[in-house]
């Protein structure tokens, strides 16, 4: 249970710490109507002053990003001109034989980057997330390091593991993969361990009661109610995956991403237009085959 | 399973009531105990005590001669324990039947593992797991995900998952709320049959009380009856006069 969600007004109970059944302690108490008690206009008046102080921070926030970034409509107007000159250069796109071979090589390449990743990012991020999740309750001593482990993966941006790998293991679609993988893996921890953590806890602790240890509960009453809902996480990081392979490419990481790359610094804008549209149709197509199977598992998330 | 308190209390912070003042009860082996009282008397937390969910912050209580309060023996008491909770609490996005073999769970081999991580029944329990629910009247749907099942058809997966491990001890908390008359006395029924096994179960309903050779009913925390025949004017002083308490 997150204790940030929890209804101040629900007691809980000073379960001596080191008892199993503290956690469960906590949730007894769920079905409880909350006491009648004076101290709930003065939480809610508490509530409104923070809502109050949130909206001012928000407002500030915008209002100082917008003139520190130098955002303007002159700006943009005065810069048309350049802007048309690249736009004009993008028509007709080119469309002989070779180039659209070498196109729809670039395609699969990415396709088959995105998947590898995928793959790796997949196992890796789920594993993660059965260490980070509180109601599973793996040990302090390892779900601590995997949450840093998995905050490292997913705040180094995926161009600078790209950079790091292409200098490990030179320029190509292994580094590519490698890149995102670790990328997804750190994405995929926290937001499969948020949903699991998510997971009803009257189940869990109907389980529990069994005298089932703490891997068999989770494998028996935690993961099968979220088993819908990772499964289109998982969907939707795929579809992520070829949205960082097209950028990753840039610095050497393979796929259509490098053939934009190349492109772009020999100004060849007309070959540019055509790998823009076949990456826009990429995108689409994952997209679609993702919304499909996500829709016919009637998840909720997303 | 021989179940004893003395003076146990419990009391939930931020609240000046005790949610169980001063009990003291001892339950014999093999024996059926219906646990009767109005809303908020402390039945749940009772039931908590026993199953080791809920530390008492005053008396001791032993479970077979073992302490819930100590984790190492908590285990034990629960691999002989069978449990029907209050309300819905079968696993979603598994079948009806994996759900009924839930309670094995600590004894299974990888083979058994293996069949339910594909949706079936261990060899070794289908049969029992046929039989006990057809006694519940709920074999057809025992293929179908919980999520499809009605509140009673729910209530009766959890009551065979409580007794399919062929427990020594089962504490089912009102397993009859939102059963019909017919299927509630169907369900008590069911736990009658289990020979030498010591039951607690808790109701309000005065009928599904009545089922029972021992009554032992609460009130405000207190124990206020305990006895084999409760009439009609005990009853009056179980629920009659003030309100259950918040």
């Amino acid at each position: 249970m997150n204790p940030k969600t929890r209804d101040p007004h629900r007691p809980h109970i000073h379960a001596r710490a080191e008892h199993p059944a503290a956690a469960e302690v906590r949730a007894d108490q769920v079905d409880r109507e909350p006491p009648n008690d004076p101290t709930h206009t003065a939480v809610r008046h508490r509530r409104s002053k923070t809502l109050w102080l949130v909206l001012v921070i928000a407002v500030a926030a915008v209002v100082w990003s917008l003139h520190e970034t130098g955002v303007s409509v002159s700006s943009l107007v005065s810069g048309w001109n350049n802007a048309q000159a690249i736009l004009a250069g993008l028509f007709p796109p080119q469309t002989d034989g070779e180039l659209l071979r070498s196109v729809g090589d670039a395609v699969l390449e990415t396709l088959q980057i995105s998947i590898a990743a995928l793959f790796f990012g997949t196992i890796l991020g789920l594993f993660l997330a059965m260490l980070m999740a509180g109601n599973i309750g793996a040990p302090k001593w390892i779900s601590l390091p995997a949450r840093w482990l998995a905050t490292v993966f997913r705040s180094v941006p995926e161009l600078l593991w790209a950079l790091v790998f292409v200098a490990a293991v030179g320029l190509g679609p292994a580094a590519g993969v490698y890149a995102i993988s670790l990328h997804a893996a750190g994405l995929l921890a926290k937001l499969v361990s948020e949903q699991l953590e998510a997971v009803d806890v009257a189940p869990v602790e109907a389980v529990r009661l069994t005298g089932a240890t703490k891997l068999a509960t989770a494998v028996l009453a935690i993961v099968p109610q979220a088993r819908n809902n990772i499964a289109s996480l998982v969907l939707y990081q795929w579809e992520c995956n070829i949205r960082s392979s097209a950028i990753i490419g840039f610095v050497g990481a393979g796929g259509i991403g490098q053939a934009l790359g190349i492109s772009m610094r020999l100004f060849r804008y007309e070959e540019l237009a055509t790998l823009m549209i076949a990456l826009l149709l990429l995108v689409v197509t994952v997209d679609q085959i993702s919304r499909f199977l996500r829709h016919r598992m009637g998840a909720t998330t997303r | 399973m021989r179940i004893r308190l003395t003076g146990v209390s419990a009391t939930f912070p931020n609240r000046e009531v005790p949610a169980l003042d001063n009990v003291s009860l001892t339950v014999g082996d093999a024996e059926h105990v219906a646990l009767l009282g109005p809303s908020g008397a402390g039945k749940t937390t009772l039931m908590r005590l026993i199953s080791g969910a809920v530390v008492p912050t005053a008396g001791s209580l032993s479970v077979g001669g073992k302490n819930p309060a100590k984790t190492s023996e908590l285990r034990d008491i629960r691999r002989c324990t069978g449990v029907v909770r209050q309300g819905n609490d079968l696993v979603h996005g598994l079948k009806a039947q994996t759900n009924a073999i839930l309670g094995t769970c600590p004894s299974w081999r990888l083979r058994d593992w293996a069949a339910v991580l594909l949706g079936r029944v261990p060899a070794r329990y289908a049969q029992r797991v046929d039989i006990l629910a057809e006694a519940q009247g709920i074999r057809p749907y025992l293929e179908s995900h919980v999520e499809h099942l009605s509140g009673g058809q729910r209530k009766r997966v959890a009551l065979v998952r409580a007794v399919l491990p062929e427990p020594r001890l089962l504490l089912a908390d009102e397993p009859t709320s939102g059963l019909d008359p017919v299927t509630s006395l169907a369900a008590i029924r069911t736990l009658h049959e289990v020979d030498g096994v010591t039951i607690v179960v808790s109701t309000h309903d005065l009928s599904i009380a009545r089922q029972f050779p021992r009554i032992v009913a609460l009130r405000a925390g207190r124990i206020c009856f305990d006895g084999s025949e409760l009439s009609d004017r005990d009853a009056q002083a179980i629920y009659g006069g003030t309100a259950a308490r918040a």
